[in-house]
Protein backbone atom coordinates (compact mmCIF):
# COMPACT_ATOMS: atom_id res chain seq x y z
CA UNK A 1 0.00 0.00 0.00
CA UNK A 2 1.51 3.27 -0.96
CA UNK A 3 0.30 6.75 -0.16
CA UNK A 4 -0.96 8.73 -3.14
CA UNK A 5 -1.91 12.08 -1.56
CA UNK A 6 0.63 14.13 0.41
CA UNK A 7 0.78 17.49 2.21
CA UNK A 8 2.41 20.26 0.16
CA UNK A 9 6.08 21.10 0.64
CA UNK A 10 5.13 24.54 1.94
CA UNK A 11 2.85 23.05 4.59
CA UNK A 12 5.65 20.74 5.73
CA UNK A 13 7.97 23.76 5.90
CA UNK A 14 5.52 25.57 8.19
CA UNK A 15 5.22 22.46 10.34
CA UNK A 16 9.02 22.16 10.54
CA UNK A 17 9.29 25.84 11.45
CA UNK A 18 6.81 25.35 14.29
CA UNK A 19 4.31 27.75 12.70
CA UNK A 20 1.35 25.37 12.41
CA UNK A 21 -0.99 25.13 15.39
CA UNK A 22 -1.58 22.03 17.48
CA UNK A 23 -4.59 20.72 15.54
CA UNK A 24 -2.88 21.08 12.14
CA UNK A 25 0.37 19.67 13.54
CA UNK A 26 -1.48 16.60 14.84
CA UNK A 27 -2.84 15.81 11.37
CA UNK A 28 0.52 16.45 9.67
CA UNK A 29 2.53 14.46 12.23
CA UNK A 30 0.15 11.51 11.98
CA UNK A 31 0.64 11.53 8.21
CA UNK A 32 4.42 11.66 8.75
CA UNK A 33 4.26 8.50 10.87
CA UNK A 34 2.81 6.71 7.84
CA UNK A 35 4.83 8.44 5.10
CA UNK A 36 8.63 8.15 4.85
CA UNK A 37 8.65 10.46 1.80
CA UNK A 38 7.16 13.38 3.71
CA UNK A 39 9.41 12.65 6.70
CA UNK A 40 12.37 13.25 4.41
CA UNK A 41 10.90 16.54 3.12
CA UNK A 42 10.27 17.63 6.72
CA UNK A 43 13.83 16.67 7.68
CA UNK A 44 15.11 19.00 4.94
CA UNK A 45 13.01 21.89 6.21
CA UNK A 46 14.23 21.21 9.75
CA UNK A 47 17.79 21.23 8.45
CA UNK A 48 17.06 24.74 7.17
CA UNK A 49 15.97 25.56 10.73
CA UNK A 50 19.29 24.16 11.96
CA UNK A 51 21.17 26.34 9.48
CA UNK A 52 19.22 29.40 10.62
CA UNK A 53 19.97 28.59 14.25
CA UNK A 54 23.65 28.21 13.35
CA UNK A 55 23.56 31.61 11.63
CA UNK A 56 21.72 33.37 14.47
CA UNK A 57 23.68 36.20 16.07
CA UNK A 58 24.70 34.72 19.47
CA UNK A 59 23.28 36.57 22.50
CA UNK A 60 25.43 36.19 25.62
CA UNK A 61 23.99 33.98 28.34
CA UNK A 62 23.92 35.29 31.93
CA UNK A 63 27.14 34.92 33.92
CA UNK A 64 26.92 31.59 35.70
CA UNK A 65 24.38 30.13 33.28
CA UNK A 66 26.50 27.08 32.55
CA UNK A 67 27.22 26.45 36.24
CA UNK A 68 23.54 26.69 36.96
CA UNK A 69 22.72 24.13 34.26
CA UNK A 70 25.60 21.91 35.36
CA UNK A 71 24.20 21.82 38.89
CA UNK A 72 20.87 20.55 37.51
CA UNK A 73 22.28 17.78 35.30
CA UNK A 74 22.19 15.12 37.99
CA UNK A 75 18.45 15.65 38.37
CA UNK A 76 17.96 15.26 34.63
CA UNK A 77 17.94 11.53 33.93
CA UNK A 78 18.74 10.33 30.43
CA UNK A 79 15.64 10.01 28.27
CA UNK A 80 15.05 6.54 26.85
CA UNK A 81 12.98 5.49 23.86
CA UNK A 82 9.47 4.64 25.01
CA UNK A 83 8.48 1.03 24.51
CA UNK A 84 5.24 0.99 22.54
CA UNK A 85 2.98 -1.89 21.59
CA UNK A 86 1.96 -2.29 17.95
CA UNK A 87 -1.37 -0.62 17.24
CA UNK A 88 -3.60 0.43 14.37
CA UNK A 89 -3.02 4.07 15.35
CA UNK A 90 0.44 5.64 15.10
CA UNK A 91 1.83 8.31 17.40
CA UNK A 92 1.17 11.14 17.98
CA UNK A 93 -2.52 10.39 17.47
CA UNK A 94 -2.54 7.37 19.77
CA UNK A 95 -1.63 9.49 22.80
CA UNK A 96 -4.48 11.86 21.97
CA UNK A 97 -7.12 9.13 21.83
CA UNK A 98 -5.56 7.04 24.59
CA UNK A 99 -5.30 3.81 22.60
CA UNK A 100 -6.65 2.19 19.47
CA UNK A 101 -9.65 3.11 17.37
CA UNK A 102 -11.72 0.43 19.08
CA UNK A 103 -13.88 1.39 22.05
CA UNK A 104 -13.99 5.12 21.41
CA UNK A 105 -16.91 7.19 22.61
CA UNK A 106 -18.23 8.31 19.25
CA UNK A 107 -20.90 10.97 19.05
CA UNK A 108 -23.42 9.99 16.45
CA UNK A 109 -24.25 12.93 14.20
CA UNK A 110 -26.65 11.32 11.82
CA UNK A 111 -27.15 7.92 10.22
CA UNK A 112 -23.75 6.78 9.01
CA UNK A 113 -21.64 9.62 10.48
CA UNK A 114 -20.03 9.77 13.94
CA UNK A 115 -17.64 12.26 15.41
CA UNK A 116 -15.10 12.52 18.23
CA UNK A 117 -13.52 15.86 19.23
CA UNK A 118 -9.81 15.76 20.17
CA UNK A 119 -8.24 19.21 20.24
CA UNK A 120 -9.75 22.67 20.49
CA UNK A 121 -7.54 25.72 20.39
CA UNK A 122 -8.99 29.07 19.51
CA UNK A 123 -10.83 28.67 16.25
CA UNK A 124 -9.22 25.47 15.05
CA UNK A 125 -10.01 22.01 16.21
CA UNK A 126 -9.06 18.44 15.46
CA UNK A 127 -11.49 15.57 15.52
CA UNK A 128 -12.07 12.05 14.26
CA UNK A 129 -14.88 11.45 11.82
CA UNK A 130 -16.20 7.96 11.12
CA UNK A 131 -18.44 7.18 8.18
CA UNK A 132 -20.05 3.81 7.57
CA UNK A 133 -19.21 1.68 4.51
CA UNK A 134 -20.93 3.02 1.42
CA UNK A 135 -22.12 6.19 3.19
CA UNK A 136 -22.49 9.25 1.01
CA UNK A 137 -21.66 12.57 2.65
CA UNK A 138 -23.65 15.15 0.71
CA UNK A 139 -22.31 18.26 -0.94
CA UNK A 140 -20.76 20.56 1.63
CA UNK A 141 -18.71 23.72 1.60
CA UNK A 142 -15.59 24.22 3.72
CA UNK A 143 -15.84 27.60 5.41
CA UNK A 144 -12.24 27.49 6.52
CA UNK A 145 -9.12 25.49 5.76
CA UNK A 146 -9.33 21.79 6.53
CA UNK A 147 -6.57 19.18 6.66
CA UNK A 148 -7.37 15.51 6.94
CA UNK A 149 -5.78 12.07 6.85
CA UNK A 150 -7.39 8.66 6.46
CA UNK A 151 -6.75 6.14 9.25
CA UNK A 152 -8.89 3.21 8.13
CA UNK A 153 -11.06 2.44 5.14
CA UNK A 154 -11.27 4.98 2.35
CA UNK A 155 -13.42 7.47 0.48
CA UNK A 156 -13.71 9.00 -2.95
CA UNK A 157 -14.46 12.55 -4.01
CA UNK A 158 -14.05 14.44 -7.28
CA UNK A 159 -10.28 14.78 -6.66
CA UNK A 160 -9.55 11.08 -6.19
CA UNK A 161 -9.55 8.05 -3.95
CA UNK A 162 -8.21 8.37 -0.40
CA UNK A 163 -6.99 5.45 1.70
CA UNK A 164 -4.94 4.93 4.88
CA UNK A 165 -2.26 7.60 5.18
CA UNK A 166 -3.63 9.77 2.36
CA UNK A 167 -3.75 13.47 3.12
CA UNK A 168 -6.23 16.04 1.83
CA UNK A 169 -6.16 19.81 2.22
CA UNK A 170 -9.29 21.76 1.40
CA UNK A 171 -9.40 25.53 1.28
CA UNK A 172 -12.13 27.87 2.46
CA UNK A 173 -14.86 27.89 -0.15
CA UNK A 174 -14.08 24.42 -1.54
CA UNK A 175 -17.13 22.28 -2.12
CA UNK A 176 -17.19 18.54 -2.25
CA UNK A 177 -19.16 15.41 -1.54
CA UNK A 178 -17.65 12.08 -0.60
CA UNK A 179 -18.58 8.42 -0.81
CA UNK A 180 -17.11 5.99 1.70
CA UNK A 181 -15.59 2.76 0.36
CA UNK A 182 -17.52 -0.43 0.89
CA UNK A 183 -16.09 -3.07 3.23
CA UNK A 184 -15.17 -1.21 6.42
CA UNK A 185 -15.94 2.12 8.09
CA UNK A 186 -13.71 5.03 7.13
CA UNK A 187 -12.07 6.92 9.99
CA UNK A 188 -10.52 10.27 9.19
CA UNK A 189 -8.49 12.59 11.44
CA UNK A 190 -9.33 16.16 10.48
CA UNK A 191 -8.38 19.67 11.48
CA UNK A 192 -10.85 22.39 10.60
CA UNK A 193 -10.99 26.09 11.13
CA UNK A 194 -14.73 26.51 10.79
CA UNK A 195 -17.83 24.36 10.59
CA UNK A 196 -18.76 22.78 7.29
CA UNK A 197 -21.83 24.16 5.56
CA UNK A 198 -24.07 21.47 4.17
CA UNK A 199 -26.34 22.23 1.29
CA UNK A 200 -29.50 20.82 2.72
CA UNK A 201 -31.07 19.58 5.87
CA UNK A 202 -28.02 18.92 7.90
CA UNK A 203 -26.95 22.46 8.80
CA UNK A 204 -28.40 22.42 12.28
CA UNK A 205 -27.05 18.97 13.02
CA UNK A 206 -23.62 19.88 11.80
CA UNK A 207 -23.61 23.08 13.82
CA UNK A 208 -24.36 21.03 16.91
CA UNK A 209 -21.79 18.46 15.87
CA UNK A 210 -19.05 21.06 15.83
CA UNK A 211 -20.22 22.75 18.99
CA UNK A 212 -20.76 26.13 17.42
CA UNK B 1 3.36 49.75 8.62
CA UNK B 2 1.40 46.56 8.81
CA UNK B 3 4.17 44.35 10.05
CA UNK B 4 7.40 44.63 11.98
CA UNK B 5 10.64 45.94 10.55
CA UNK B 6 12.03 42.46 10.03
CA UNK B 7 10.43 41.89 6.69
CA UNK B 8 11.76 45.18 5.38
CA UNK B 9 15.31 44.68 6.52
CA UNK B 10 15.75 41.13 5.31
CA UNK B 11 15.80 41.72 1.58
CA UNK B 12 18.54 44.33 2.07
CA UNK B 13 20.50 42.02 4.30
CA UNK B 14 20.14 39.03 1.99
CA UNK B 15 21.56 41.04 -0.84
CA UNK B 16 24.68 41.80 1.17
CA UNK B 17 25.19 38.83 3.40
CA UNK B 18 26.95 35.65 2.53
CA UNK B 19 27.26 34.05 5.91
CA UNK B 20 24.49 35.44 8.07
CA UNK B 21 21.10 34.89 6.51
CA UNK B 22 18.17 36.58 8.24
CA UNK B 23 20.10 38.36 10.99
CA UNK B 24 18.69 41.81 11.48
CA UNK B 25 21.77 43.83 10.78
CA UNK B 26 21.71 47.54 10.05
CA UNK B 27 23.82 48.38 7.02
CA UNK B 28 26.37 50.35 9.03
CA UNK B 29 27.10 47.31 11.17
CA UNK B 30 27.81 45.27 8.11
CA UNK B 31 31.58 45.75 8.00
CA UNK B 32 31.93 44.59 11.57
CA UNK B 33 29.72 41.62 10.87
CA UNK B 34 31.57 40.51 7.79
CA UNK B 35 34.82 40.57 9.74
CA UNK B 36 33.18 38.47 12.40
CA UNK B 37 31.75 36.01 9.92
CA UNK B 38 35.26 35.34 8.66
CA UNK B 39 36.15 33.78 11.98
CA UNK B 40 36.12 30.01 11.86
CA UNK B 41 32.62 28.79 12.66
CA UNK B 42 31.86 25.63 14.51
CA UNK B 43 32.68 22.48 12.64
CA UNK B 44 29.38 20.60 12.20
CA UNK B 45 31.10 17.21 12.35
CA UNK B 46 32.74 18.20 15.62
CA UNK B 47 29.42 19.35 17.10
CA UNK B 48 27.84 16.05 16.05
CA UNK B 49 30.71 14.13 17.68
CA UNK B 50 30.32 16.15 20.90
CA UNK B 51 26.60 15.48 21.01
CA UNK B 52 27.14 11.77 20.40
CA UNK B 53 29.69 11.75 23.21
CA UNK B 54 27.22 13.38 25.59
CA UNK B 55 24.71 10.71 24.61
CA UNK B 56 27.04 7.75 24.98
CA UNK B 57 29.40 8.76 27.78
CA UNK B 58 27.49 11.54 29.62
CA UNK B 59 30.56 13.63 28.82
CA UNK B 60 30.30 16.95 30.71
CA UNK B 61 33.29 18.52 28.96
CA UNK B 62 31.66 17.85 25.59
CA UNK B 63 28.40 19.24 26.97
CA UNK B 64 30.14 22.46 27.99
CA UNK B 65 31.45 22.97 24.45
CA UNK B 66 27.95 22.41 23.07
CA UNK B 67 26.55 24.82 25.63
CA UNK B 68 29.05 27.55 24.76
CA UNK B 69 28.17 27.26 21.08
CA UNK B 70 24.43 26.63 21.12
CA UNK B 71 22.96 28.27 24.24
CA UNK B 72 23.60 31.85 22.98
CA UNK B 73 22.09 30.90 19.60
CA UNK B 74 19.02 29.33 21.16
CA UNK B 75 18.63 32.47 23.29
CA UNK B 76 18.88 34.58 20.14
CA UNK B 77 16.21 32.43 18.43
CA UNK B 78 13.85 32.82 21.40
CA UNK B 79 14.36 36.58 21.55
CA UNK B 80 13.50 36.81 17.87
CA UNK B 81 10.26 34.97 18.57
CA UNK B 82 9.23 37.50 21.18
CA UNK B 83 10.53 36.11 24.47
CA UNK B 84 11.76 38.78 26.89
CA UNK B 85 15.38 38.55 28.06
CA UNK B 86 14.60 36.66 31.27
CA UNK B 87 12.37 34.11 29.55
CA UNK B 88 14.85 33.62 26.69
CA UNK B 89 17.62 32.99 29.23
CA UNK B 90 15.51 30.51 31.21
CA UNK B 91 14.31 28.65 28.13
CA UNK B 92 17.79 28.53 26.59
CA UNK B 93 19.06 26.91 29.81
CA UNK B 94 16.08 24.58 29.80
CA UNK B 95 16.75 23.66 26.16
CA UNK B 96 20.33 22.72 27.01
CA UNK B 97 19.09 20.55 29.88
CA UNK B 98 16.85 18.76 27.40
CA UNK B 99 19.86 18.34 25.11
CA UNK B 100 21.65 16.65 28.01
CA UNK B 101 18.70 14.41 28.82
CA UNK B 102 17.91 13.42 25.26
CA UNK B 103 21.41 13.22 23.79
CA UNK B 104 21.20 9.41 23.88
CA UNK B 105 18.27 9.59 21.44
CA UNK B 106 20.19 11.75 18.95
CA UNK B 107 20.69 9.89 15.66
CA UNK B 108 23.48 11.45 13.57
CA UNK B 109 22.15 9.63 10.49
CA UNK B 110 18.93 11.65 10.75
CA UNK B 111 20.10 15.16 11.56
CA UNK B 112 23.08 17.36 12.28
CA UNK B 113 23.58 18.61 15.85
CA UNK B 114 22.33 22.11 14.97
CA UNK B 115 19.18 20.71 13.32
CA UNK B 116 18.47 18.46 16.28
CA UNK B 117 18.97 21.30 18.76
CA UNK B 118 16.80 23.57 16.62
CA UNK B 119 13.92 21.08 16.96
CA UNK B 120 14.37 21.00 20.75
CA UNK B 121 14.32 24.80 20.96
CA UNK B 122 11.31 24.97 18.63
CA UNK B 123 9.29 22.45 20.65
CA UNK B 124 10.20 24.09 23.93
CA UNK B 125 9.08 27.52 22.78
CA UNK B 126 5.77 26.14 21.42
CA UNK B 127 5.20 24.51 24.80
CA UNK B 128 6.28 27.49 26.91
CA UNK B 129 5.31 30.49 24.78
CA UNK B 130 2.24 29.25 22.91
CA UNK B 131 1.09 26.82 25.63
CA UNK B 132 0.28 24.16 23.09
CA UNK B 133 1.54 20.65 22.62
CA UNK B 134 3.77 19.91 19.67
CA UNK B 135 2.52 16.65 18.14
CA UNK B 136 5.35 14.64 16.58
CA UNK B 137 5.76 11.13 15.25
CA UNK B 138 7.85 8.74 17.33
CA UNK B 139 10.66 7.11 15.31
CA UNK B 140 10.54 4.10 17.65
CA UNK B 141 6.80 3.54 17.26
CA UNK B 142 6.26 0.02 15.80
CA UNK B 143 3.23 1.39 13.91
CA UNK B 144 5.41 3.91 12.05
CA UNK B 145 5.91 2.98 8.39
CA UNK B 146 9.71 2.64 8.18
CA UNK B 147 12.02 4.44 5.76
CA UNK B 148 12.46 2.61 2.51
CA UNK B 149 16.23 2.43 2.27
CA UNK B 150 18.82 3.32 4.90
CA UNK B 151 21.37 5.81 3.63
CA UNK B 152 24.88 4.46 4.07
CA UNK B 153 26.58 7.85 3.82
CA UNK B 154 23.88 9.73 5.70
CA UNK B 155 26.18 10.93 8.45
CA UNK B 156 28.63 12.45 6.03
CA UNK B 157 25.90 14.23 4.12
CA UNK B 158 24.09 15.48 7.26
CA UNK B 159 27.25 17.04 8.61
CA UNK B 160 28.10 18.49 5.27
CA UNK B 161 24.65 19.85 4.55
CA UNK B 162 24.80 22.72 7.03
CA UNK B 163 27.23 24.82 5.00
CA UNK B 164 25.43 24.10 1.73
CA UNK B 165 22.13 25.03 3.29
CA UNK B 166 23.40 28.31 4.68
CA UNK B 167 24.68 29.20 1.26
CA UNK B 168 21.37 28.24 -0.35
CA UNK B 169 19.44 30.34 2.18
CA UNK B 170 21.49 33.42 1.32
CA UNK B 171 20.54 32.87 -2.31
CA UNK B 172 16.80 32.89 -1.79
CA UNK B 173 15.09 35.82 -3.46
CA UNK B 174 14.12 38.59 -1.01
CA UNK B 175 10.47 37.53 -1.40
CA UNK B 176 11.25 33.93 -0.57
CA UNK B 177 13.57 34.86 2.30
CA UNK B 178 10.87 37.01 3.82
CA UNK B 179 8.25 34.25 3.98
CA UNK B 180 10.78 31.68 5.25
CA UNK B 181 11.80 34.18 7.91
CA UNK B 182 8.20 34.76 8.94
CA UNK B 183 7.65 31.00 9.21
CA UNK B 184 10.70 30.26 11.34
CA UNK B 185 11.10 33.45 13.38
CA UNK B 186 7.64 34.95 13.57
CA UNK B 187 5.55 31.82 14.15
CA UNK B 188 3.24 32.69 11.27
CA UNK B 189 1.15 30.15 9.35
CA UNK B 190 0.50 30.81 5.65
CA UNK B 191 -2.70 32.75 5.98
CA UNK B 192 -1.33 35.11 8.60
CA UNK B 193 1.71 35.80 6.43
CA UNK B 194 -0.61 36.51 3.51
CA UNK B 195 -2.74 38.90 5.51
CA UNK B 196 0.24 40.76 7.02
CA UNK B 197 1.97 41.18 3.68
CA UNK B 198 -1.31 41.87 1.95
CA UNK B 199 -0.63 39.10 -0.57
CA UNK B 200 -2.88 36.40 -1.99
CA UNK B 201 -2.54 33.13 -0.05
CA UNK B 202 -1.42 31.37 -3.24
CA UNK B 203 1.50 33.77 -3.62
CA UNK B 204 2.74 33.05 -0.10
CA UNK B 205 2.45 29.31 -0.71
CA UNK B 206 4.27 29.45 -4.03
CA UNK B 207 7.12 31.50 -2.51
CA UNK B 208 7.52 28.94 0.26
CA UNK B 209 7.35 26.13 -2.28
CA UNK B 210 10.14 27.72 -4.33
CA UNK B 211 12.21 28.16 -1.16
CA UNK B 212 11.72 24.46 -0.39
CA UNK B 213 12.86 23.59 -3.91
CA UNK B 214 16.07 25.55 -3.30
CA UNK B 215 16.60 23.78 0.00
CA UNK B 216 16.03 20.43 -1.67
CA UNK B 217 18.52 21.20 -4.42
CA UNK B 218 21.10 22.36 -1.90
CA UNK B 219 20.75 19.04 -0.06
CA UNK B 220 21.25 17.08 -3.24
CA UNK B 221 17.70 15.73 -3.42
CA UNK B 222 15.88 15.38 -6.69
CA UNK B 223 13.90 18.48 -7.52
Amino acid sequence: MSIAHHPSDELLLSYAAGATDEAASLVIATHLALCPICREVTARAEAAGGALLEAAEPVAMDAGAFKSVLSRLEDAPAAKPQARAPSNVPEPLRSYIGGDLDNLHWKKVTEGIAFLPLVKHGKTRAHLVRTEPGAAVGLHTHRGEELSIVLTGGYTDATGHYRRGDFQATAAGDEHSTVTDRGEPCVVLAMSEAPLRFHGLMDALIARWFGF
Amino acid sequence: MIHTGAAVVIPVMIAYADCAPFALVPRRAWTRRVAKSMEPTANPAEMTALLASVGKARDKAAFELLFVHFAPRVKSYLLRLGANAALAEDLAQEAMLIVWRKAGLFDPAKASASTWIFTIARNLRIDAMRREKRPEFDPDDPTLVPDEEPQADAQLSRDDESARLRLALTKLSPDQAQVVEMSFFADKPHRQIASELNLPLGTVKSRLRLAMARIRTALGGEA
